[in-house]
């Protein structure tokens, strides 16, 4: 991509995967408890992280100058709850099927601190460009480790990956059962866990 | 370091732009919202009643009003289970109100084909709200609905699911001498050889509180209306799924 430069193109590309919010920073980890039983709750949530956290980076790094240092903590989360309840709104208005699936997903949102933690580190730093990448980045690098759970948790803890069957019945009848756990919250810690640790130590030595 | 006078500026006038961007959102959307959340629950009374969309249809807002006004009849009862004739539907809350009970009847060809009944109660982290349909039988569960609830997704959430509302269809809410046994969903699978099999469904794992809640208040609406499904079965000459 040639229109991006180099600044610009870490800015979106580091979170993917160098810098990933979740699995280096250890950051969202509540929304990736709560939302990765299924895939398709998954694939919801990171829909809208990755919305709010490109609005919320532009404007705050928009008026970052005049922002004052002392409160900007309460301002960035009124900007970040603001934007919430307005897609909330609007979502009930004019889709209001999506807002019902949604529906405790975009109260979560308000309490990621990855939004919180880009808006402060990056957004208050960098101009409105670069940080609108920063919140793309971010939002999909969240979004991969998130999908990433829920498919392994969907398929040992339920059998099935978007709602579809994945494991045939001769091997249910062979006597293997679904992973209980897998479903539970646990479940998603140990696939974290897995995750961050082959992240930090197996596929950095490759890289390396 | 800014002056104490521009950062209480600053902040008050960020929150006051806030405020009235979200207040100016709902008041001009607050119609809209409205509309839909009644017609969210006319949808899940003719669900619960079997009239429901096919895969991949889907019904505008005014197909579910047409749908709703062509076979649904609305009555208020009485805890005594008579007919109450001088109140409007519309002016009952059925999660407080003791006396009086809403309740709906499926209309075929002036046939009454099941009767629907609001079902309200606490899960683990919400109350839910939902609709249970009966067969012209007032014994047969006909189908039931939850259309607002704040429980966990994909684990309490999936008492909306069909799976699970599913397991309801063709259960019966009395023994065979009669007496209201209501539905009880059990932790695990039902044992389809036991004797209480007839009014058991499955539960969701690792959704235990909000299964337990369902069963209990399931239990506690069932018997407001009670005097009046006795009522019906009482007229209904056979039962006909007795042992």
């Amino acid at each position: 991509m040639a229109i991006l430069n180099k600044k610009s193109r870490s800015a979106l590309y580091d979170p993917l995967v160098k810098t990933n919010p979740i699995s280096l920073s250890v950051l969202g980890i509540c929304s990736a408890l709560a939302v990765t039983i299924r895939v398709d709750q998954a694939l919801i949530m990171t829909g809208a992280v990755i919305f709010v956290l490109s609005a919320s980076n532009t404007i705050i790094s928009v008026i970052r100058k005049y922002i004052p240092s002392r409160t900007r903590i309460i301002i960035q989360l009124a900007i970040i709850a603001g934007l919430v309840s307005l897609i909330d709104q609007v979502l009930m208005a004019y889709m209001y099927d999506m807002s019902k699936q949604l529906s405790v997903f975009v109260s979560l949102i308000v309490t990621n601190c990855i939004v919180m933690g880009r808006a402060d580190a990056y957004a208050m730093q960098n101009p409105a460009g670069n940080s609108f990448l920063d919140g793309l980045g971010n939002g999909f690098g969240y979004g991969a480790i998130l999908i990433a759970v829920a498919f392994f948790r969907e398929l040992f803890g339920s059998g099935t990956i978007y709602g579809i069957s994945m494991i045939p019945d001769f091997v249910y009848n062979l006597g293997y059962e679904n992973l209980g756990l897998m479903v539970l919250s646990p479940g998603a810690f140990i696939v974290l866990g897995l995750i961050v640790w082959f992240q930090k130590e197996i596929w950095k030595e490759k890289v390396k | 370091m800014r002056s104490n006078t521009y950062t209480l500026i600053f902040t008050s006038l960020i929150t006051l732009i806030l405020g009235f961007l979200l207040s100016f959102t709902y008041t001009q959307l607050k119609g809209m919202q409205q509309e839909n959340l009644a017609v969210d629950i006319r949808k899940n009374i003719l669900r619960a009643l079997d009239i429901r969309e096919q895969e991949n249809e889907k019904w505008s807002n005014e197909k579910v009003q047409d749908l709703f006004n062509k076979y649904i009849k609305a009555e208020v009862i009485s805890k005594n289970g008579l007919i109450v004739s001088d109140i409007n539907i519309e002016n009952i809350n059925a999660e407080y109100d003791s006396t009086n009970f809403p309740i709906y009847y499926k209309l075929n060809d002036g046939q009454v084909d099941g009767y629907a009944i609001p079902v309200i109660g606490r899960g683990l982290w919400s109350t839910l709200y939902g609709y249970l349909a009966l067969e012209p039988d007032a014994s047969t569960v006909k189908g039931i609905q939850f259309y607002s609830h704040k429980e966990t997704p994909g684990l309490g959430a999936e008492i909306e699911k069909d799976w699970f509302t599913n397991n309801f269809i063709g259960k019966k809410i009395v023994n065979s001498s009669g007496e209201l046994v209501s539905i009880e969903v059990l932790k695990g699978k039902v044992d389809e050889l036991s004797d209480e099999a007839y009014h058991q469904v499955d539960g969701i794992s690792g959704a235990t509180m909000t299964t337990k809640g369902v069963t209990q208040f399931l239990l506690e609406d069932l018997q407001k209306y009670e005097p009046f499904f006795k009522k019906i079965r009482n007229n209904v000459k056979e039962l006909t799924w007795l042992y």
